[in-house]
């Protein structure tokens, strides 16, 4: 059975999951019920898990599924709007080829050929497409949309901060699509103090990355109780019991240990002799004293607690107990390695003889106790944390499992959008002026790029002197266009250097050469037209900088304003995307923490900016990219749908006044969303798509597809 | 290898409450569950048809732990209910009625989901902040001093599960053994955190429910041979005792995962049945008088020991090691080598006792918290039932003493929570309103779907087609018999409301509950005096109460929230 595989197809198949996930979209979402095939049943609103419930047989459906799960791997976010997205772009793309379709059946053409002529036709696109999404998307993104980002960050003098407010915006939008109406706000304060109470201020990315691995240790589920007992508490969980427990104060230390203390007869892989009564005795004598004589050597430690991930012999714990050393058993290897990565300790070695005293790998703990939620008896650990991570965990409550599993696969999917968000994302676009500089620039004026990695006060100085340089390059601004650009070449380059001495951290500035492959590769002629505009439209944007300020402290005044009616802080706006935008030549990444309003901010904007290009686009591109901006639309048209007061048509209205009288666009809805996670989301539709139409033919094998194998393995089998 | 099987696709339904099915089976379920409510509930037979165990129940514990239910909907609310009743014991079929009752009455309204789970949400905060609040009129605080609103909580759990099949006089006897048992678990001297000890409950079936008791330490059954010989010690002084929680039957332990090679001629049990009894030889000069061992004990020890007047019971078990370990005051021995003095305990007597046909060893403690629970009841399925109860009884004892108050009970608490509701959202909508977006037609209609299925909850207390009245004044409930309804003469017929806190003789007005009748704001701020005159009062744990209320609540929220059913079927 050959099926052919056509735009149409997978349109059908795209609208039949866009209905099921359309219900759960946006903080109007409904809750979806999933049974397992054990017959737990579980909830959610994530996308992601909908879909795989859904066990989809058509195969169509189930590569676009991979590519979502694949997307939400890296991102833990987006899936709802994945969907959404492409079902809109399939059908923006069978709308155009329906017209076109009417043209080729006048010329009448056989049907067999007219399908491989669109195959030949969805492959062009497909490849349209991919050129899309490496140059004009990130072009699109760095030189319009840069503008209107806002900084999660309160941009200090020194260093930059994370203010609570903003973290909470962002987090109570992320958690409207993903937990039930009625715990969202409760969810999104629980991580809000999670995130701050594990935070030092040294911390970084690391942290998340952390949580993020290790998630799963560091919440405990409690059902039976109301979702509002849900609390964070300082320090670790251990979800065992002790198997002995002595109250201890003062210096507790700890010692994890990976076998049975206990000597045991025979090792493996050995033989052990027993060749009369009496021998047997002394060796189990010898085996008695000797667990005898570590437990008070770990006693004379200091040991007050042993941590094991195998189960210890009755001597064992016996002898622990006479010593007050408490003992806790069993514990998973994902627990133990949490314990390691944060208090650095390494598991202990039984000593051969007790000639060295001291023993090393023991680590300070605040406290040990027993823990009692809902008549079950866990471990409480206090860890001391040389890293920049302070442990605490979540104890999350709900009256189901299903409920509480809901919300902890929410939170920690919430880290994972901020691990995203924390990172600078580099996008391919780099500016094409660089081509027509005189050749030492460039390579020096890409370091500016690091200037996002440097530590800020490097980065604060590059931005006072630069802006210094922006005032006094104005007069000459107009004149010369060339010679402005290889003069504050130059002054960058001098500000580079200036950042060298200051901060000598800054990694050899030939590293940075081999990463940055220029990605304006493309041969054909009509593009290299197309370069030209985007240089002149970048040096118009250089010479209305002072314009682009004006706006700034225009909107500037319009937060004001804001913070005096709702008593909420909004972001200050991060004044080093502004000077990215000022500079408009040398930037090519996201700084971290660009976020934008939520309520289809992002779509919107892009919406406008991708239809703004398209008018000087030639013909084919024009459709394509027309079609895109206009599938941008329906993520918002959704989430506008069951408003009262404004619908989609007004805000959308509004919102193009604004943007063409160039007055900042001001969003119904309270809340914050990251723009990373929205551009990743972007790309990974759009590489879906091009996948979807570069097949023609689906053909239904009644076996296994078999495995292309190595050679190697084939000598194995 | 297994076998490999294409995954099925799931079964997926949209709007899973509009289906006519699913809301049968929640009407079933529904059915099944009210017709249990209540010291007047119908109990329950529960039988696979293939004969063996048969349960007789109105517990919401067991009975949903019986029913298998498969639509995944009343899989969540069941596992909800179920979840409750494990931390709190109490208050599991209030919590499933109140829950199915809000499903129904909201879906009727057929508001969307987002505005019914706000209000909801508001007016849950409302009752919970109500019910913690100091005016709160139908909350009693507890008086420690005296045992009255204990002995009344108690009782009321007794009489609300009639599957014990207890008469007045039992209910009495029982309720005041569980009292005592509770009151033997506090600590005599307390420092700053009580921990308290444990009730053992040991089954005697077949007995008379008075024959039940309640035994300062621990009853260990052992069987009469056993008891024939051991022979009696007389010592005036305390007994020392030694407790193994390591096998003393000599089997070699753990030899590790490389082999053992025995040469020929070479008896290992011999070797370590010299051990052992080197061990009972060290047991007997340290002038150990009692031997327990979780495990297994070697007769030749066995014989050794009694030779050496040294009573050993083996075979002890798990569960009674940790009261054993308190109520003896020793370190468990999990060695068979040298034993370190500091191990053994010791025990004030040691005597044996039969109770019905059974044998049993009184361990006598010293002064400790833990007591045995002697209980009996005639057939197995009441005996069962009654367990059940006390553990309830028990644990919400302690419940209370974390949190010293009581509702009121026999359905006046939820009557005089809806008025109260009624009341607030006629006269001040905008305080509960706030700016949540929502108009005041839609808070009347989701209070009034709130409060009368706080109040069908509380009709379902009536089972025998009777009539419920609420007073005017109190908010109170108040029941008549059927075949009553033609007199006019109401105080004459009423004796007392369903708490038993207020009687007819006062002024007081009465309205069918199930009439519509003008919002009036119940009576608050429960006078002290009123509660100390009366004897029998019916009241709930407050604790449990407040609870199952928030967990309805929010589970009907998670149901009515549900758009979309996705069934594996592999």
């Amino acid at each position: 059975m050959a099926a052919a595989g056509s735009v149409k197809a997978a349109l059908q198949v795209a609208e039949v999951l866009e209905t099921i996930v359309s219900c759960c979209v946006g903080p109007d979402g409904r809750q979806v019920l999933y049974t397992k095939p054990t017959g737990e049943v579980l909830l959610s609103r994530d996308g992601g898990r909908l879909l795989e419930a859904l066990h989809l047989q058509h195969p169509i459906a189930r590569m676009i599924v991979a590519c979502v799960s694949s997307h939400l791997k890296k991102t833990g976010d987006g899936a709802k709007t994945f969907i959404i997205f492409l079902c809109h772009l399939l059908r923006g793309l069978h709308e155009v080829t329906d017209k076109e379709k009417d043209s080729l059946i006048s010329e009448n053409i056989q049907t067999h050929g007219r399908h491989w002529k669109n195959c030949c036709q969805w492959k062009f696109i497909s490849q349209a497409l991919l050129t899309f999404q490496t140059q004009i998307l990130d072009y699109i993104m760095d030189q319009y949309l840069s503008r209107h980002f806002l900084s999660i960050f309160s941009l200090s003098a020194k260093e930059r901060t994370l203010c609570r407010s903003s973290l909470e915006l962002l987090l109570e939008a992320y958690f409207c699509g993903r937990v039930g109406r009625n715990n969202r706000k409760f969810i999104s304060q629980l991580m809000c103090d999670y995130f701050f109470k594990c935070m030092s201020c040294k911390s970084g990315v690391e942290v998340f990355e952390l949580v993020d691995s290790c998630f799963a240790e560091l919440n405990v589920g409690v059902t039976g109780l109301p979702v509002s007992d849900s609390r964070v508490i300082a320090g670790l969980v251990l979800q065992r019991d002790f198997s002995v427990y002595c109250p201890a104060d003062g210096d507790i230390r700890i010692v994890i240990v990976t076998e049975t203390i206990q000597p045991l007869l025979s090792a493996s892989g050995s033989e052990f002799i027993l060749s009369s009564e009496a021998q047997f005795q002394t060796s189990q004598f010898w085996i008695m004293e000797r667990t005898k004589a570590i437990m008070k050597h770990l006693l004379s430690q200091n040991v007050k607690l042993l941590l094991s991930t195998v189960k210890q012999p009755d001597l064992v714990i016996y002898y622990a107990e006479l010593n007050g050393i408490s003992v806790v058993e069993c514990l998973s290897s994902e627990v133990v390695s949490l314990i390691q990565r944060i208090i650095g300790l390494s598991s202990f070695v039984l000593p051969q003889s007790f000639s060295q005293c001291e023993i090393s790998n023991t680590a300070l703990v605040k406290f040990c106790k027993p823990l009692i939620l809902r008549s079950k008896r866990y471990v409480h650990l206090g860890l001391i944390s040389p890293c920049p991570f302070i442990p605490h965990c979540i104890v999350l409550c709900g009256p189901v499992q299903g409920l509480v599993e809901q919300h902890e696969n929410a939170l920690h999917g919430a880290f994972k959008m901020l691990r995203q968000l924390f990172k600078d994302l580099n996008l391919n676009y780099v500016a094409q002026a660089n081509d027509q500089n005189d050749t030492s620039s460039p390579l020096i004026y890409k370091n500016t790029r690091e200037g996002n990695q440097l530590p800020e006060i490097g980065n604060g100085s590059i931005q006072r002197l630069y802006q210094d340089t922006v005032v006094k390059n104005k007069d000459e601004l107009e004149k010369t266009q060339t010679y402005l650009k290889a003069y504050s070449n130059l002054i960058v380059s001098n500000v580079e250097l200036e950042a060298c001495i200051l901060t000598p951290k800054l990694t050899p500035t030939d590293t940075f050469q081999r990463n940055e492959t220029p990605m304006c590769l493309s041969p054909e002629k009509n593009r290299v037209i197309d370069y030209n505009e985007p240089i002149i439209e970048s040096n118009s944007t250089t010479n209305s900088t002072t314009e682009n300020t004006r706006i700034e402290i225009s909107y500037g005044s319009l937060q004001v304003t804001k913070i005096a009616g709702k008593g909420s802080m909004l972001p200050v706006r991060d004044k080093s995307v502004d000077s990215c935008t000022s500079q408009s030549y040398c930037s090519s990444s996201m700084p971290a923490g660009c976020v934008l309003p939520v309520g289809g901010n992002f779509e919107i904007l892009l919406h406008y900016y991708l239809l703004n290009y398209a008018k000087k686009c030639q013909q084919s591109e024009q459709t394509m990219v027309s079609i895109i901006a206009n599938a941008l639309l329906g993520i918002p048209q959704i989430l506008y749908k069951s408003k009262k007061g404004n619908s989609f048509p007004q805000i959308y209205i509004r919102a193009l006044h604004a943007l063409q009288s160039n007055q900042p666009v001001v969003s119904g809805q309270t809340g914050l969303e990251s723009v990373t996670v929205k551009y990743q989301l972007l790309t990974s539709v759009l590489q879906c798509l091009a996948k979807i139409l570069t097949i023609d033919l689906v053909i239904n094998i009644k076996r296994q597809p078999v495995k292309v194998y190595d050679q190697d393995s084939e000598d194995e089998l | 290898m297994s076998r490999l099987e294409a995954k099925k696709s799931s079964l997926c339904k949209s709007e899973p409450l509009t289906s006519e099915r699913v809301r049968a089976t929640l009407c079933v379920l529904k059915g099944i569950i009210t017709s249990c409510y209540g010291p007047s509930g119908r109990l329950k037979q529960l039988h696979n048809g293939l004969g063996g165990y048969v349960c007789t129940t109105s517990q919401s514990s067991a009975l949903l732990g019986n029913l298998s239910v498969t639509h995944p909907i009343l899989k969540i609310l069941t596992t909800s209910i179920q979840n409750h009743v494990s931390c709190f014991s109490d208050c599991g079929l209030f919590t499933a009625i109140l829950c199915c009752n809000l499903i129904e009455n909201i879906q009727r309204i057929g508001l969307t989901p987002t505005t019914v789970i706000k209000l909801n949400k508001q007016l849950l905060s409302l009752c919970t902040n109500y019910l913690k609040s100091q005016a709160c009129g139908c909350r009693i605080s507890v008086d420690f001093s005296s045992t009255q609103i204990l002995l009344c909580l108690v009782r009321s759990i007794l009489t609300s599960k009639p599957a014990c099949m207890l008469t007045r006089k039992e209910v009495d006897h029982i309720s005041a053994l569980i009292l005592k048992a509770f009151l033997l678990t506090i600590p005599e001297n307390s420092e700053d955190r009580i921990i308290l000890g444990k009730s053992i409950i040991v089954p005697l079936k077949g007995q008379r429910v008075i024959d039940s008791t309640v035994l300062p330490g621990i009853l260990i059954e052992i069987s009469e041979v056993q008891l024939m010989k051991i022979l009696p010690i007389k010592k005036s002084s305390a007994l020392r005792v030694a407790l193994f929680h390591v096998s003393l039957s000599g089997d070699l332990s753990d030899t590790g995962e490389g082999t053992v090679v025995v040469s020929y001629g070479v008896s290992l049990e011999n070797a370590i049945l010299d051990q052992l009894l080197n061990l009972g030889r060290q047991l007997v000069s340290d002038h150990v008088d009692l031997v327990l061992c979780q495990k297994v004990i070697h007769p030749s020890l066995k014989q050794f020991l009694s030779r050496h007047h040294v009573i050993a019971i083996d075979r002890v078990g798990v569960t009674l090691m940790e009261p054993l370990t308190k109520v003896t005051g020793t370190h468990p021995i999990g060695s068979l080598g040298s034993i370190s003095p500091s191990s053994y305990g010791s025990v004030k007597d040691l005597c044996s006792a039969k109770f019905g046909s059974k044998h049993f060893f009184h361990l006598i403690p010293h002064e400790t918290t833990i007591c045995s629970l002697l209980l009996c009841n005639r057939s197995d399925t009441a005996w069962d039932e009654l367990k059940l109860t006390c553990q309830t009884a028990l644990h919400v004892l302690q419940l209370t003493i974390k949190e010293p108050w009581v509702l009121l009970g026999g359905g006046c608490t939820e009557t005089h929570l809806a008025a109260y509701i009624r009341h607030k959202t006629h006269n001040e909508p905008e305080s509960i309103l706030k700016d949540n977006g929502c108009t005041q037609m839609e808070l009347q209609l989701i209070a009034e779907a709130f409060c009368s299925a706080l109040e069908s909850l509380a009709g379902s207390l009536e089972h025998d087609g009777g009539e419920i009245l609420i007073d005017m004044k109190y908010g109170h409930f108040w029941s008549i018999q059927a075949d009553s309804l033609s007199v006019v003469n109401w105080p004459d017929l009423l004796s007392q409301c369903g708490c038993g806190l207020y009687n007819s003789q006062e002024e007081l007005s009465w309205s069918f509950l199930r009439s519509t009748h003008h919002p009036f704001a119940p009576q608050t701020c429960l006078p002290h005096e009123a509660v100390g005159s009366v004897s029998r009062l019916t009241v709930d744990c407050l604790t449990a109460k407040l609870s199952g209320l928030q967990v309805a609540v929010e589970t009907a929220n998670l149901i009515l929230d549900l758009s979309y059913v996705i069934e594996d079927k592999n």
